[in-house]
């Protein structure tokens, strides 16, 4: 057990020495850390200039748009959830990064058998490789806090901006967020080992979990277009379709992203939109209705099964 | 105690066998030649040994420890072309090594950086290193953590003959200090001067196992060959045949022949009993090579 131990330890350092020494993780962080808190505060700068005291601002309204976005929490808050509504997501597309690095880069440099000479602990490295790109989401994400909040403090030196907001809940969804992500972690390294290749176990994880969504979505719509079917008619008969109405509680992208967006659902309160109300396209990002427990739980089981795969994968397969 | 044991060792590969039941033990500071043409089951059975390949049948130990295990953090490994971070320097290459690893210091990394010649492309990063370079430091890599056995497969492909002389220099410095080294190579001669033993494989079946004299004598070169200058050649030809030789004409007047090393003493005796006048003779010993493409066949085929 301790040299296990000794061996994981072992393995996440080799593997942040690596990690460390490779400059795309610092153009990441460079445009996640930076790029965000500078835009927000030109852009709140630019409002504040330019509709502060006019028609616009009636009842200080562009003073708490500006705190709602360019305030140290406002900041923060951004930085959390912009990432989530990009798409593809700044947060898969690091995860993408992350296992290329781990994971692609051991087979494009024919390293695997280097790595598993000089550390024969296959789990031990396999584990330290999800160490270490755990640590270095926890650093993009916890750079990111800090630079936000940094920005946001810098701010309040020229923006009617203040530190108030609930950072407790703030920072909570930014470990949840983190936390979650051990999945998509686990899918993409599951998925660059079973293709054998870097670019395109990439591209799947980027792509794959939207695509068997958009499935779902285009077979839904059909069953629901057409009262008898094909595919409802065996769900009928099989007393399926509650589980394939359910499914989409049961998605990848809603629950991986459920942290993130979930500070989406106060903002459309605070423009009216009741709770529960249907948004359309918007409703996908909501995560249709998905609590931050039921989301939690979902992907802690998309972990363990990828978890297990990878680690089965690594553990059968022959190193040429 | 045995560094090295395989016992029944095979691999399949769909409807390949690369290795068939391969059996032998290596002792603890034993240097072996492991030899075999292209496609032989040499890399494969490495690999085995290494823990990076199942096999499909039969087990392997190192140092008396079933593989794969935790005796393998006791073995350094250099199989086939050697493979680096590009982006790396050499030395922080080896410090990524040797952080996976544990249980190595800086200053063990400026020795073996030392060792195989390095220091100063020690900072360059590998992409931009020669082959040799890239030998050197893969070779440093596999003593980074003082292993108790080597498994090194063409260690000095790619080096000039000054790198393999050096190579040489520094594997038997290391046998020297008790660890054993099982390393294969295309370079005979190298293979010649370093080893005391010989494992030769075709087809993936162990066709020799013996100490290197042991191979020479088994594949009929356990003499020597002669080159003979005489006044007259055809007169050379007809005694060396009388004398129950298989010669063969050399140039105008001379001939080659192998003789065996118990009839060396009387060869030139008998040429001149046999009224030939001997201008010149040249010997030469019958090599690995010689040995190796007798066992194996001329195109390093199986005869």
């Amino acid at each position: 057990m301790r040299a296990a131990f000794g061996s994981l330890l072992n393995a996440t350092r080799a593997e942040l020495f690596k990690g460390f020494r490779k400059r795309r993780l610092y153009v990441l962080a460079g445009l996640y850390w930076l790029l965000l808190p500078v835009v927000a505060l030109i852009v709140a700068a630019v409002l504040d200039h330019n509709l502060t005291g006019t028609f616009a601002d009636q009842n200080g309204q562009i003073t708490q748009v500006v705190q709602g976005f360019a305030s140290p929490f406002g900041l923060a808050r951004l930085a959390l959830m912009a990432p989530a509504l990009m798409s593809p997501t700044a947060y898969i597309i690091a995860v993408a990064l992350f296992a290329g690095l781990y994971l692609g880069e051991e087979r494009s440099q024919h390293m695997w058998k280097t790595v598993l000479a000089v550390q024969p602990a296959r789990m031990a490295v396999l584990a330290g490789k999800v160490v270490a790109g755990m640590v270095l989401l926890g650093v993009l994400l916890g750079g990111a806090l800090a630079t936000s909040t940094l920005g946001g403090a810098l701010g309040t030196l020229f923006l009617p901006t203040s530190f108030a907001g609930p950072w407790g809940q703030v920072a909570a969804l930014f470990a949840l967020q983190w936390a979650q992500l051990l999945a998509a972690l686990l899918l993409a390294y599951l998925l660059v080992f079973l293709v054998r290749s870097g670019t395109l176990g990439i591209i799947m994880v980027i792509f794959l979990p939207a695509l068997l969504e958009g499935l779902y979505t285009v077979l839904n719509t059909l069953s629901v277009l057409r009262p008898l079917t094909r595919f409802n008619a065996v769900f009928q008969a099989l007393q399926l379709k509650q589980a394939w109405d359910a499914l989409p509680r049961y998605f990848f992208n809603p629950n991986l992203y459920a942290p993130a967006r979930h500070l989406l659902q106060p903002f459309l309160q605070s423009t009216g939109t009741p709770q529960g109300a249907d948004l359309g396209p918007l409703s996908g990002l909501l995560g249709r209705g998905i609590t931050l427990g039921h989301a939690a739980a979902v992907m802690a089981g998309y972990a363990l099964v990828f978890g297990a795969l990878t680690a089965w994968l690594l553990a059968r397969r022959d190193v040429e | 105690m045995t560094a090295i044991t395989a016992s029944g060792l095979t691999k399949r590969y769909g409807r390949v066998l690369a290795v068939d039941g391969l059996s032998f033990h290596i002792d603890p500071g034993e240097i072996v030649g492991f030899l075999g043409p292209n496609g032989a089951g040499k890399t494969t059975t490495l690999r085995m040994l290494a823990g990076l390949v199942r096999p499909s049948r039969g087990r392997c130990q190192v140092l008396e420890r079933p593989v794969p295990g935790a005796s393998l953090r006791q073995v350094g490994t250099m199989i086939e072309e050697p493979s680096f971070y590009p982006y790396l320097s050499g030395r922080a290459n080896l410090r990524h090594a040797a952080l996976l690893h544990g249980g190595v210091t800086e200053r063990r990394i400026d020795e073996v950086l030392a060792f195989v010649r390095m220091e100063q492309a020690a900072e360059k990063r590998v992409r931009a290193y020669s082959q040799g370079m890239r030998q050197r430091l893969a070779l440093a890599r596999a003593l980074l953590w003082e292993p108790r056995v080597l498994l090194l497969d063409e260690p000095t492909n790619g080096l000039d003959p000054a790198g393999i002389a050096e190579v040489r220099e520094a594997l038997r410095k290391v046998a020297d200090g008790g660890v054993t080294v099982l390393i294969s190579s295309h370079i005979l001669p190298e293979i010649e001067r370093l080893v005391e033993r010989i494992l030769a494989v075709d087809k993936g079946v162990l066709r020799f196992d013996g100490p290197l004299q042991g191979l020479l004598g088994a594949a009929g070169v356990g003499g020597f060959d002669y080159e003979l200058e005489a006044t007259d050649g055809d007169a050379l030809l007809s005694a060396l045949s009388d004398m129950g030789l298989e010669p063969a004409r050399h140039g105008e007047s001379g001939a080659r022949v192998a003789v065996p090393q118990a009839r060396a003493p009387e060869l030139l005796a008998g040429l001149a009993a046999r009224g030939v006048m001997v201008l010149e003779a040249r010997r030469g010993s019958a090599t690995l090579e010689d040995a190796y493409l007798r066992l194996v066949g001329a195109e390093g085929r199986p005869s």
